[in-house]
């Protein structure tokens, strides 16, 4: 569906912002009304299931850029060392566009993705920091986080996918794409 | 928009050289961005407040807006009077509860006699939920100022670690790096209060080790310059080294970090030392265990030798302070 675009660069900067735009809204709803849920187990991670989902859909360039930007906008908003949340929404978004072929294929790969995603996220987060001087949790408590982050990705997928992709085909306009 | 192409390598190692060039500034100088990130924390921390402003009733009321209304006409304006009503209640019931939580905050505030910011909880941490902070809706417009000492109607919650004119970040605690001057209720022992385990888990390390630190004991802060002295910090429930030349416990927190909502700043210190008459008072009273002579709570000893003991940010000067005391 994008080959017949594979020969000229045609990032659409459109699509970068729009993007960009969602990813931080997400970041606000993050903080103020997700983390304050009180999910058991650990927390839903709005950002990274928006972040693969847009990936997915938009390829692994829309991701990792966009991946970035957000990542360096929320390392501003916290007090941890700028640029480790940037480095791991980045190396997320480039890692799910690799595979957007194959999420068009079946369902069940953008479900397993995200969910991956989440988990190795939240457990890249977890990494990081600790490296970086001060681990926030235990092994067992970013692992238990983990996973509770990938679960509740999964629980999400449904409801976010298809709206993107929708919203995606909307955004790209008259350009004749194929289907999924 | 290709999937792995040359150009796509090229750009994700450029933003991973980018990223790494960041961390390793902002780690080396730790302070490189606190411009940028001012801007970043005060426009954030405005649309938060309206969200949280706005999602609250919300979601209190989102259930009585999906009530089915299968009988168009009448039923439908019945179903809207409904609907108002019980947002009404459900209104009220959200006034009716931060009236309480005002009023207890005020009540902790008034036996220690701090004068305090009251301040809600906007944001809690951060994207990617390393961070033990919370974001509050007063800031330096308020008269909060970094290093105050930040407590809920249960005990201590934190203390300001940076602030913009409407917003302030609080490092709870239980953070890694906080570290919070402590004192055993009824003596003059001294320690320090650190986080990293976890949310309902502080380190208590008590600088003798010749007092023997028993399960049960609790905690208030000790007091400096920035920080107030009296605020409960919590209770003893396990003593894990009885090594060294000091003594840790595990101490489990009076403020629950999952559940903070309304929080005060205490910006003006209280004239005299409060000692320990924030704590709630025991059902039978026991003598205090204290294997050195407690001294009587004078103010002067509180505020006094205070000041190098207690500093959140920078763990070093807790170890040099105490030095004397202990």
């Amino acid at each position: 569906m994008w080959d017949i675009l594979e020969t000229e660069d045609s990032v659409q900067p459109r699509t970068v912002v729009a993007a960009i735009a969602l990813l931080a809204v997400a970041l606000v709803a993050q903080v103020s009304i997700v983390a304050r849920m009180g999910l058991p187990g650990g927390r839903l991670d709005l950002v990274l299931v928006l972040l693969a989902a847009i990936s997915l859909i938009e390829g692994p360039l829309v991701g990792a850029i966009s991946g970035f930007v957000v990542g360096v906008l929320a390392d501003l908003a916290s007090s941890h060392v700028l640029g480790q949340s940037a480095l791991i929404m980045c190396l997320i978004g480039y890692a799910v566009g690799l595979v957007m072929d194959a999420a068009q294929r079946s369902v069940a790969v953008p479900v397993a993705m995200i969910g991956g995603a989440s988990l190795l996220g939240t457990l890249g987060y977890a990494a990081i920091t600790s490296i970086l001087g001060e681990a926030a949790m235990t092994g067992g408590e970013a692992v238990g986080h983990a996973f509770a982050a990938g679960v509740y990705a999964v629980l999400l997928t449904p409801f976010v996918f298809p709206p993107l992709l929708i919203a995606s085909r909307r955004l790209a306009g008259g350009r004749a794409r194929g289907g999924r | 928009m290709g999937r792995d192409t040359r150009r796509s390598r090229l750009v994700i190692v450029a933003l991973l050289i980018v990223a790494f060039t960041l961390i390793t500034l902002d780690y080396k100088t730790g302070r490189s961005a606190t411009g940028a990130r001012g801007v970043v924390h005060s426009a954030l921390g405005g649309i938060e407040d309206g969200v949280t402003a706005v999602t609250r009733p919300i979601g209190r009321t989102a259930s009585s807006l999906t009530h089915p209304n299968r009988y168009h006409n009448r039923a439908d304006r019945l179903a809207q009077d409904n609907a108002r009503l019980r947002r009404q209640i459900a209104d009220d019931g959200q006034v009716t509860r931060m009236s309480k939580e005002l009023s207890d905050l005020r009540l902790v505030a008034d036996k220690g006699q701090y004068t305090i910011v009251p301040a809600k909880v906007i944001a809690v941490g951060d994207v990617t939920g390393t961070d033990w902070t919370v974001t509050i809706n007063a800031g330096r417009d308020d008269g909060v100022v970094v290093d105050k000492t930040v407590l809920n109607a249960d005990g201590l919650v934190g203390t300001v670690s940076s602030v913009t004119a409407h917003t302030a970040v609080v490092r709870l605690a239980c953070d890694p790096g906080s570290r919070i001057g402590a004192r055993l209720e009824r003596t003059q022992l001294l320690g320090a209060v650190a986080g990293g385990q976890g949310p309902s888990t502080l380190t208590f390390t008590l600088y003798d080790a010749s007092f023997r630190v028993q399960k049960g004991d609790r905690l208030v802060t000790f007091g400096s310059l920035d920080y107030v002295a009296g605020v409960p910090i919590g209770e003893i429930t396990k003593v894990t080294d009885v090594g060294g030349l000091s003594r840790t416990a595990e101490v489990r927190p009076y403020a629950h970090v999952g559940t903070l909502d309304l929080v005060g700043v205490v910006v003006s210190k209280p004239p005299t030392d409060p000692g320990d008459r924030l704590l709630t008072p025991r059902p039978v009273p026991q003598p205090a265990p204290a294997a050195t002579p407690a001294p009587a709570l004078t103010p002067a000893v509180g505020t006094a030798s205070a000041p190098a003991s207690q500093n959140p940010a920078a763990s070093p000067a807790v170890g040099a302070g105490p030095g004397g005391t202990g």
